[in-house]
């Protein structure tokens, strides 16, 4: 027994996964960003394991609405049934395995499969196949053969499925985190909603860069998106990302609340427009709202692979106003060295629409494939993933990640929210945290 | 040079000139040039594409797009490549344009011409052996002015619902 637990915690070649990521002292080696052997076990610790954000309740309003989607590399459909309830099912007939959803949003009364003719309901049950009485000698067992189901849950109108059947509860999954999304999804009474579809594209990185980035990375801005600072539309302060909260909320899950240095004047709400504000007020608590007063960006995610970016982006063209956008991710794997960016952009219901309008058109010229600041993210997400695949970055090659590791959070009196806080984002310790779950889902010893 | 909104010979072959030399501009980086064909009031949209059942989908989703643009938009979008900080783009990359199937009829309003065309590009980049590759039809609204055609408006169909690549400043 000893031997098989041992032997489960090491890779193939005898390196103990433990070894690589040794976030105490703020190492975690190269390897686990490329490695094919270490992938695949991610598909199975951590992707068959964790509750996966897979769509937002907007996106399927009416009975019958769904949405193909991936929870790792398994296809899924996301689905309104009749009742309104939502199923999240493997999209593979149990009788051969084709894909019984072909498209990527519609309306449907039943899934059938396009080989023999299999036919599901909306919650995943078998309805019937042709010539059943005859082909399976009236033996035809329906309540065998229901398309696979994950646990859905939902939270703040984001869906989640798991297909752990062990699983905590959604709510108890995201934990303290859920303080920090009702910043975004709930900060008014009705909510955020979807607009159209989601930008998706594909890129050769690693799915954790992107996890990686956005849970904490407030240094990069200054270095990877230069290119604004050059353009004098962000201040030319190598501490322009600094000013901000940086907050390990637990769970591998971590955000981040920036705002400004005094001097530098800052729309109130992340310059939601005015209209919104009394429902600000009414939506969050005191202390929600005082933390949103005076803050420019949030960015956080949610382990494993969901991350949120709501900023007051810059303006993308002469006397556009500025105002913020939010756009949801998630990074979905599909092989060591490739993923699939899915993002959504989200915008408040009760939004005047001359701020939908803009906040769509920021977020479409900054983030997403073609957006100004996002290919810059890609690009260098893309050449890390490229330059450690070799013999010698696998074996000997260890990144520095102890930004912050001497710092101290913060009391409860400075930071009014769950988690530990640090005070200024050039800090790794949501990063640490990040890799702390990832490494006790990758060595957990389960049955 | 006048150009006239009848469907000459000479009308189609300066469309076709037109859009070739369009598509020259761009894979050379003569990006400040490109940007003086198209009139103050330019759209430039690529819409995202989604697969779904019937044919009725197939002009893209219009609530959401890779490039929703102006004029305004789009010279930013150029001068950031001018700051040698376009991670995405730098070094450049090597790109080229080919343009077929253009067809040419005479628009709704008075000196303009609906014009569509097939895009193929396709970009190298780095020292990487593959090409990104991307497929798209082009609905472009040419407009006929004393300065020769300027391009009024652009909607680009892009023919991948999931495209594979890192970075895409203009297409």
């Amino acid at each position: 027994m000893a031997a098989r637990t041992r032997s489960k915690h090491r890779l193939a070649d005898g390196t103990p996964l433990r070894e690589l990521v040794r976030v105490e002292e703020g190492r975690i080696a190269a390897r686990v960003f490329t490695d094919p052997e270490i992938y695949q076990l991610e598909l199975e610790r951590i992707f068959l394991r964790c509750w996966l954000a897979v769509a937002h309740e907007s996106e399927i309003p009416h009975p019958g609405d769904y949405v193909t989607r991936r929870m790792g590399e398994d296809p899924v459909i996301v689905v309104r049934d009749r009742e309104g309830q939502i199923h999240v099912l493997l999209n593979s007939c149990t009788h051969r395995g084709a894909e019984v959803c072909r498209v990527s949003r519609g309306n449907a009364r039943e899934f059938v499969c396009p080989y023999h003719g299999y036919r599901f309901h909306l919650d995943g049950e078998l309805a019937g196949a042709p010539a059943h009485e005859w082909a399976y000698d009236q033996q035809f067992d329906r309540k065998a053969f229901t398309l696979h189901r994950a646990r859905v849950g939902t939270y703040g109108g984001l869906i989640f499925a798991t297909w752990d059947v062990s699983a905590p509860p959604l709510e108890e999954y995201l934990g303290d985190m859920r303080w920090y999304l009702d910043l975004l999804l709930k900060r008014t009474e009705g909510g955020v909603e979807v607009v159209g579809a989601p930008h998706r594209w594909i890129i050769e990185a690693n799915w954790k860069t992107g996890a990686d980035n956005f849970i904490g990375d407030g240094l990069h801005t200054f270095m990877t998106h230069r290119y604004a600072i050059e353009l004098g539309v962000l201040p030319n302060d190598p501490l322009i990302g600094w000013f901000g909260w940086h907050i390990s909320v637990g769970r591998g899950h971590g955000v981040a609340i920036v705002g400004a240095p005094e001097r530098i004047p800052l729309p109130p709400y992340l310059g939601l427009p005015q209209e919104l504000w009394p429902l600000l007020e009414r939506a969050l608590t005191d202390a929600q709202r005082r933390i949103l007063e005076r803050t420019a960006t949030v960015h956080g995610t949610v382990f494993p692979n969901l991350s949120l970016l709501n900023t007051t982006t810059i303006a993308t063209e002469e006397g556009m106003p500025r105002v913020p956008f939010l756009t949801l991710r998630v990074w979905i794997p599909l092989g060591p060295h490739r993923m699939e960016i899915l993002s959504w952009f989200l915008v408040e219901k009760e939004g005047p629409e001359w701020y939908k309008e803009a906040s769509r058109k920021n977020y479409e010229r900054t983030f997403g494939l073609t957006g100004t600041f996002e290919e810059d993210d890609a690009d260098i997400w893309v050449s890390l993933t490229r330059a450690n695949r070799g013999a010698f970055a696998r074996k000997y090659h260890v990144f520095n990640y102890e930004m912050g590791l001497h710092r101290q959070p913060r009391p409860r009196t400075e930071w009014p929210g769950p988690g530990e806080a640090y005070w200024g984002d050039y800090c790794e310790a949501n990063q640490r945290t990040f890799w702390a779950q990832w490494r006790r889902l990758m060595t957990e010893d389960r049955g | 040079m006048s150009v006239s909104a009848a469907l000459s010979d000479e009308l189609y072959l300066q469309v076709v000139t037109f859009l070739y030399r369009e598509a020259y501009l761009l894979d050379h980086w003569k990006l400040e040039e490109w940007l003086s064909l198209l009139t103050d009031d330019a759209l430039y949209l690529m819409p995202v594409r989604v697969t779904e059942w019937g044919i009725e989908s197939q002009g893209g989703v219009r609530e959401l797009y890779h490039f929703e643009e102006n004029k305004s938009s789009l010279t930013l979008r150029i001068k950031r490549l001018q700051t040698q900080f376009a991670w995405g783009e730098n070094p450049p990359p090597r790109t080229r344009r080919f343009i077929g199937g253009v067809l040419v009829r005479k628009g709704d309003r008075d000196h303009e011409l609906e014009v569509t065309s097939s895009l193929l590009f396709l970009r190298n980049r780095g020292d990487s052996p593959d090409l990104s590759i991307l497929s798209a039809e082009r609905q472009d609204i040419l407009r006929i002015t004393p300065d020769g055609l300027r391009l009024a408006r652009r909607l680009i169909l892009l023919d991948h619902t999931v495209p594979s690549l890192e970075s895409l400043f203009i297409l």
